[in-house]
């Protein structure tokens, strides 16, 4: 694996696919925010975006297989932190043309889940999935470091599939 | 990796992988997860902060010593967790070899206030906190320190 | 980076004794904040010292060094330390360092003022 910029800055979680771990991994993440600055409130929103990145990973990408993992890494890239989900994709993301809003899923068009997606996409600077060469789905999250300017986090080069 | 599909056989352990850079702070990263980790497992507070400090003190000489604090290299920190125990496993990359003289040392403060260097608490530290613990070589060649905590039911 | 220096140290009198406050990490980080507190409150001419600690989650062994170097000075200087907020944890520490031989271990600021005056009387 090589990181456009800043290889000194990156961190690398391995996580066995069970539900409950995706806890330790917010722990983990969040120590790591929290020394890139992060301001504390938006650690609060990563906390919760990480969280439901790795259940779908854990529940979709690897179909709570146990034996599989998730991997979470964490990077700087420019004046944003970076984190990337990435499952052993037994099942591929299968993108919507037009994702449901909350009131067409509580009239039952659809299935709930795709409310996670939903959430992080609120509560992150950038996310959705990237591709990547190995097998396997990587969600792609993005913070702002500081609250500075209304400057995004630059996008991920290649295939980039927003939600 | 494998492909088992039966479900129903759960492995006894658990097993997270954390990889962190040599700069010193970001041992905060491994002794926070360490800690959740150990929270979730049902060790109590106190053992917990004992946890903590040991895997800071692990990490922190893999930083300094054995990485010689070279942000490119990597500490690996493993994190076993079985029903049992939680055993905690801390690598460099070994810039540096420790001596095996220095993984047993009893420092005391009376000797330690005369000498310039006021260090030296790490290993006896990890020593005194953790319920087990071995010096070894790591597979990549480097220092490696294993922990392991007993859970007490 | 940032946040390498998570440790406020301040200074503060309370009835003769001069209370080092220290609130965040102590680590190889805080060597110049926690000696240069140290050396004002020396140069003022304070004969008792107090660390007051906030519950600080992460003491290392780095930053015991630097306590332990304090209580060098303190030694050298005819000086009487004493430490208060330290947590259960950290008290534990300090104890089985053998700091607590060397700097009376309070619960919290007034238990270490009162403690102070004690052993004024008792010196005087």
């Amino acid at each position: 694996m090589t990181y456009p910029t800043n290889p000194i800055t990156s961190m690398e979680l391995i996580l066995p696919n069970e539900l409950g771990y995706e806890l330790i991994a917010r722990d983990a993440v969040a120590a790591f925010a929290w020394r890139l600055g992060v301001p504390i409130d938006r650690i609060d929103d990563l906390k919760t975006a990480l969280c439901e990145a790795c259940i779908n990973a854990i529940e979709h990408g690897n179909s709570l297989k146990p034996d599989l993992h998730v991997e979470i890494l964490c990077r700087v890239e420019d004046e944003c932190l970076v984190i990337e989900v990435c499952d052993e994709g037994v099942r591929p993301f299968a993108p919507k043309a037009e994702p449901l809003s909350i009131v067409e899923k509580l009239a039952g068009m659809g299935s709930l889940r795709g409310m996670g997606l939903m959430l992080i996409s609120q509560l992150c600077d950038e996310s959705g999935f990237v591709s990547r060469d190995d097998v396997g789905n990587c969600f792609r999250l993005a913070f702002q470091r500081h609250r500075a300017a209304s400057l995004g986090c630059s996008s991920n080069p290649g295939s980039h599939v927003s939600v | 990796m494998d492909k088992h599909d039966d479900t129903s056989r759960e492995p006894v352990e658990k097993i997270i992988e954390l990889r962190l850079p040599s700069k010193l702070g970001y041992e905060r990263v491994a002794m926070d997860t360490a800690s959740s980790l150990a929270r979730r497992m049902g060790f109590h507070d106190d053992r917990v902060e004992s946890l903590k400090t040991a895997v800071s003190e692990a990490v922190t000489n893999a930083i300094e010593h054995g990485n010689q604090q070279d942000s490119a290299m990597k500490v690996v920190v493993l994190l076993t967790a079985r029903d049992d125990e939680l055993i905690i496993s801390v690598a460099d990359q070994g810039r540096k070899i420790l001596d095996q003289d220095d993984t047993t040392s009893s420092p005391h403060i009376a000797d330690v206030l005369e000498k310039f260097d006021k260090g030296g608490w790490g290993i006896w530290l990890i020593r005194e906190l953790m319920d087990e613990v071995e010096f070894t070589t790591a597979p990549s060649g480097g220092n490696q320190v294993r922990m392991v905590i007993h859970l007490e039911q | 980076m940032m946040l390498e220096d998570e440790l406020t140290v301040s200074t503060r009198d309370r009835e003769g004794v001069a209370i080092v406050d220290l609130v965040g990490d102590v680590t190889t980080f805080a060597e110049e904040k926690i000696n240069s507190a140290y050396r004002e409150v020396t140069n003022k001419g304070t004969r008792f010292v107090l660390l007051n600690f906030r519950q600080n989650d992460y003491i290392n062994s780095a930053g015991i060094a630097i306590l332990i170097g304090i209580v060098t000075e303190v030694n050298r200087n005819g000086q009487k330390l004493a430490v208060s907020g330290l947590s259960q944890h950290f008290q534990k520490i300090f104890r089985m360092v053998g700091l607590a031989q060397y700097a009376e271990i309070y619960q919290n600021e007034d238990e270490a003022i009162s403690g102070f005056k004690r052993n004024t009387l008792r010196v005087s």
